[in-house]
């Protein structure tokens, strides 16, 4: 279980689902691109929402007109990857937001 | 005595109470964990979801970037809709166009439409002026256009409800007529079915 302060997770889902890494890139048109892996380490499916924020250089919140809620589930046993593409170049950092459903 | 009082009492009692108990109208984030799942149409965090989809897919895969005069300039097509409720398509398209517009990336044509309509028609009666008095061309043909479709695929099983809607999106080169990015988002949703209606 890594440890960074850009995952953000509800208590009751820290117990279940772990976080194992989480790595970043640049994409060919220069956004920031956020790939997370996740493990279940209950025997039993796991329902989560998710929602990515985005910040700048300045850490300043960009606003995501479209920035959605996803609900997702991770089987028990399971890893998983989620990923997500940052809305423009400007972003440079972010945080992702976990909550158990 | 007291029951001819109290019964009265309490018949004009029950309704105040049974008002006091319903849900009270609030707020809640549109989106968000509260919205309200209907299995059979789609809702609004569905459209958040499936343009989020669409508009990261398109933007990771580089080929708004790759045009001789960056932004990409793109004309919205035909989206059609092949679910079993009315919907106006302009939910999925616009949230995807605002993001588009916001990335840099990409900038949308108001005044071309599917069928020569414009989505503003005052511009593109201001830009003919324009191109009448400059006697030249000003408008710029758009690089690509966005189509897609909306489809509904239901499925049943005892008292247990299904619906997948997959939002389908194209991007085609308006040199070549080909598409240059595809994609599919699907959602599927399931719950009890209703003991009343289909």
């Amino acid at each position: 279980m890594i440890s960074d302060q850009r995952v953000v997770t509800d208590v009751s889902l820290s117990k279940k689902v772990s976080f194992v890494g989480i790595n970043q890139s640049m994409t060919p048109g220069g956004l920031l691109k956020v790939q997370i892996e996740l493990l279940n380490q209950k025997h039993s499916l796991q329902r989560f929402s998710y929602r990515f924020e985005w910040f700048d250089a300045n850490g300043m919140q960009i606003n995501n007109v479209a920035a959605p809620t996803i609900p997702d589930q991770i089987e028990g046993g399971e890893s998983k990857f989620i990923s997500a593409v940052a809305p423009s170049p400007e972003c440079k950092d972010f945080r992702v937001k976990f909550i158990e459903d | 005595m007291k029951k001819t009082v109290l019964l009265p009492l309490l018949a004009a009692a029950i309704p105040l109470l049974a008002g006091g108990c319903a849900s009270r109208a609030h707020y809640i984030q549109t989106g968000g964990r509260e919205s309200i799942v209907s299995v059979n149409s789609i809702n609004i965090q569905d459209f958040i979801q499936a343009a989020d989809s669409a508009t990261s897919d398109l933007l990771a895969s580089g080929r708004l970037d790759k045009v001789a005069n960056p932004p990409a300039v793109i004309a919205i097509s035909r989206i059609v809709n092949n679910t079993g409720q009315q919907i106006d398509t302009d939910l999925l398209v616009k949230k995807i166009r605002v993001a588009l517009l916001n990335s840099g990336k990409a900038q949308t044509t108001t005044t071309m439409g599917v069928g020569g309509t414009a989505e503003d028609p005052m511009a593109k009666g201001l830009q003919q002026e324009a191109e009448f008095k400059a006697d030249q061309q000003t408008t710029r043909t758009p690089d690509f256009t966005l189509s897609g479709k909306i489809i509904q695929t239901v499925a049943h099983d005892g008292n247990t409800s299904q619906s997948t809607f997959s939002f389908q999106l194209s991007l085609t080169d308006t040199r070549n007529g080909l598409a240059v990015w595809e994609g599919e988002k699907e959602i599927t949703k399931q719950g009890g079915r209703s003991s009343i209606g289909f």
